[in-house]
């Protein structure tokens, strides 16, 4: 459902993503992993067509997101990091304008948006411009807007920033039940206990080179062939100890 | 870990400002130099021209002194009433509404320093204008009076008295202002008050009909006003001190200008404090209620839902793009004053016209119609150029932050492109077109020449709103949401300057074919039908070929700049 080949973004001299291929399955929550400035952004950024590759092409649901763009588009969901709103537009206006721009009609749309307001939370300020809302609020809002054409691809980054416990558990159920639906969700982060118990497949990526890739057993696996950790193996047991064994690897040293 | 943090100083707190401005001068030498090159245009122009009039009031007498006087007095009238609003405008923002006063509250700075600090960046950017304005004009009076180095030293140091004297009754309104109404409210009514103080201004100074002055019975007739402004200067006021201070100085007036400095400097030092005083008093107060001002907002209705249904007639891109740019805009306070300015422009525009002594069929009276009807197409797009600048230029950075919305929506950047075009287009097409087809009415211009100009509107404005929306996005400021702010900057001077070129080819390619044209009017024997049509053929290839070359040229480059946008 995602194919990504020889994705490459330079800034001058620096390559923030060095050459990233990957290819995902419908149906898979992919956990996209990294310390801060490894190129997590940018490469999303680059998979909606937010910035322009140096090279290297992105597939979503077969389209190409460069040359054929609408297509591709079409069938995605995308939450940035930021996820900067209209100030002025209430959380109703937000959701039916994005659910307008991807052709939804109008019936249709409304009854989608008072949906989405009710399962985020939302309903009791939706008549309130989103200026007024809490950081936690316009994550949840930019989430249902991600949703309001019922993506078959769903992009996020670093959705779980802003969000209280309560927000963060009803996330992670939503994220499950559209996996289980069919929906291939494209997930950066930096929380490993949710990519830990969401993520059917990790990528690990450090300074724009993918170290590693596979489901969280194989990951494992390949850690404890390679551990110097003193407690051999059997140390590297979480998520977390599996990333900092993959990405010390990498560097070094830390 | 009982050792405290050193309290930061003043220029510690306003030193992001000044690192910021350090900064944006080192990305490019072209901005500071066009700014610069602008801005000594203007210098020189204001120096001449004060410089002539001044000259002219020491050529009539005893009446002399008196004008140097009354137009120094009126000067400093308008710089203290638009700074008065200006600073009460500027200290809502810095200090209540502005994002890093978090920060500021967060650090271990006390009230009062916070106070100079936000004070000092008040007085900053709510005076530099008037400076800049005020500079030329103080330098000719220094120099038509043959000041000595006295008059320029009493002059600053009077004018940094006087600038900081508004700036901390500004403070003060603002703080006032915020204990009892919202922030955000409150700076919106006072942006549409300015609006339309500006507007009803700019109306009643051209119904008073300044053209008179042309002729030496309307000079006497300014003079007669300045003479009579004000009456007797009040001595309680900032602005009748800074005269008493220049004028013996320029020794054009008997007086002691050091009680006046003095006067000035302490108004100055007293109010400065009381505005610490009561900010120090109040501040965590007055920014929490701003704050919980910002909130109260509620709209339950669906202004876009409305709007899109209004525009059902449309394609789906722009019938949700004009609605949400019209929500937007409609929810923004700070735009309708601009709004009001352009109904102003308008008003004098048309009313420049009517009042044009063009009844008379005398050779001065054909040619006077002659030229006005042929000023008129430029002019009108000069309007269109002006309104476009604030309504077209900002509009790609008013999506600033929120362009990824429309970015990872499955439509085309031409498709956005286009929308945002017709939007810019068809009301800015419409106004040109009646400024054109009302004015030529007025004027008694032949329906073929009238149809001529609103034929060559039509391709001159598409590329004017192309080349807004191109220098839109190759110059975009994503860090604020201040339309008029946006309409200020650098691009947009680059922009103006680039459309009214365009205005000017268009209307000196067109010159040879209209003016022919009007002859026809005046011989008729020679306006053959073939002759006609020829002549009009060309006028509009001569506007065309142009303006379709600025319009496909903005237009690419505009989309490029789409695509680099955010990125």
């Amino acid at each position: 459902m995602i194919s990504i080949r020889g994705l490459r973004k330079d800034f001058g001299a620096m390559a923030a993503v060095d050459g990233l291929s990957l290819e995902i399955e419908t149906g898979c929550v992919f956990g996209f992993l990294g310390r801060n400035g490894a190129g997590k952004t940018t490469t999303i950024r680059m998979m909606m067509g937010l910035t322009e590759p140096s090279a290297g092409t992105v597939l979503l649901g077969g389209h190409d997101i460069r040359t054929d763009a609408e297509a591709a588009k079409s069938i995605t969901g995308y939450l940035p990091d930021h996820p900067y709103l209209y100030d002025k537009l209430t959380g109703t206006e937000m959701l039916g304008f994005v659910g307008g721009l991807y052709g939804i009609p109008r019936p249709e749309r409304d009854e989608r948006a008072r949906s989405l307001l009710e399962d985020f939370a939302l309903t009791e300020r939706a008549g309130e411009l989103t200026e007024t809302y809490s950081h936690g609020m316009k994550q949840r809002l930019a989430l249902a807007a991600a949703l309001i054409h019922r993506p078959s691809v769903l992009v996020l980054d670093e959705p779980m920033v802003g969000l209280d416990p309560q927000g963060a558990h009803d996330f992670r159920r939503l994220l499950s039940r559209l996996a289980a639906e069919g929906v291939t969700v494209f997930l950066s982060t930096h929380s490993l206990a949710v990519a830990e118990e969401l993520a059917t497949r990790i990528g690990v990526l450090d300074r724009g080179r993918l170290i590693a890739l596979g489901t969280l057993a194989e990951l494992r696996a390949r850690a404890a062939e390679t551990t110097t950790r003193p407690g051999g193996p059997e140390g590297v047991v979480s998520l977390e100890d599996l990333f900092l064994e993959l990405v010390g690897a990498a560097e070094g040293q830390w | 870990m009982t050792d405290r943090c050193p309290a930061p100083s003043v220029a510690q707190i306003v030193s992001p400002r000044q690192l910021a401005a350090r900064n944006a001068l080192r990305r490019g030498w072209r901005r500071p130099l066009v700014l610069g090159v602008l801005t000594t245009l203007f210098w020189g122009a204001s120096f001449a021209l004060f410089a002539r009039a001044l000259e002219w009031f020491h050529t009539i007498g005893d009446f002399g002194p008196l004008l140097t006087e009354r137009l120094l007095v009126l000067l400093f009238v308008t710089f203290f009433a638009v700074l008065l609003l200006s600073n009460t405008i500027t200290a809502l923002t810095t200090f209540y509404l502005a994002d890093d006063v978090n920060l500021l509250l967060a650090a271990p700075i006390e009230p009062r320093l916070l106070h100079h600090a936000r004070f000092a960046e008040t007085l900053a950017s709510s005076s530099w204008m008037v400076l800049l304005f005020g500079l030329p004009i103080f330098l000719a009076y220094g120099v038509v009076g043959h000041a000595g180095p006295l008059f320029y030293l009493g002059t600053a140091a009077a004018l940094l008295a006087f600038v900081a004297i508004p700036a901390a009754i500004g403070v003060l309104v603002a703080t006032l202002i915020v204990l009892v109404f919202p922030a955000q409210r409150a700076r919106d009514g006072l942006l549409v008050l300015v609006g339309l103080a500006v507007g009803a201004a700019f109306v009643l100074v051209r119904l008073a009909r300044p053209e008179r002055l042309a002729d030496p019975s309307g000079l006497a007739g300014f003079a007669s006003f300045l003479v009579g402004f004000g009456g007797e200067p009040s001595p309680w006021l900032p602005t009748t001190w800074i005269v008493a201070t220049m004028l013996p100085l320029l020794g054009t007036r008997e007086g002691d200008p050091r009680f006046f400095l003095a006067l000035l400097w302490t108004t100055a030092a007293a109010l400065f404090l009381v505005s610490a005083a009561l900010v120090e008093r109040t501040y965590l107060h007055a920014w929490t209620k701003a704050q919980e001002g910002g909130r109260a907002s509620r709209h339950g209705h669906s202004l876009l839902y409305r709007l899109e249904r209004a525009g059902a007639l449309l394609p789906r891109v722009p019938r949700l793009l004009l609605a949400k740019d019209l929500t937007l805009f409609l929810r923004d306070a700070s735009q309708w004053s601009q709004l009001v300015l352009v109904g102003a422009l308008v008003v004098i525009y048309v009313y420049n016209f009517s009042a044009l002594p063009i009844a008379e069929n005398t050779p001065l009276g054909i040619l006077l119609r002659d030229v006005a009807t042929f000023c008129n197409l430029g002019l009108a797009a000069f309007v269109v150029t002006s309104v476009a600048v604030r309504f077209v230029y900002p509009t790609i950075s008013l999506e600033g932050r929120s362009w990824w919305i429309l970015r990872t929506a499955p439509v085309s950047l031409a498709r956005l492109w286009w929308s945002k075009f017709w939007i810019g287009f068809a009301p800015l097409v419409l106004l040109g077109e009646v400024l054109v087809i009302a004015t030529n009415h007025l004027l008694g211009v032949s329906p073929l020449a009238t149809a001529l100009f609103a034929a060559t509107l039509v391709p001159l404005v598409a590329a004017i709103v192309a080349m807004g929306l191109g220098f839109g996005a190759a110059y975009p400021r994503l860090d604020t949401q201040n339309a008029a702010q946006i309409a200020t900057g650098f691009g947009a001077i680059v922009y103006m300057v680039c459309a009214l070129g365009l205005v000017a080819l268009v209307v000196v390619l067109e010159a040879w074919p209209v003016s022919r044209l009007l002859g026809f009017g005046r011989a008729p024997a020679a306006a053959t039908p073939a002759a006609t049509a020829g002549l009009a053929g060309v006028a509009l290839a001569a506007a065309f070929v142009p303006c379709a070359f600025a319009f496909d040229s903005a237009r690419r480059r505009g989309l490029r700049a789409l695509e680099r946008l955010g990125s």
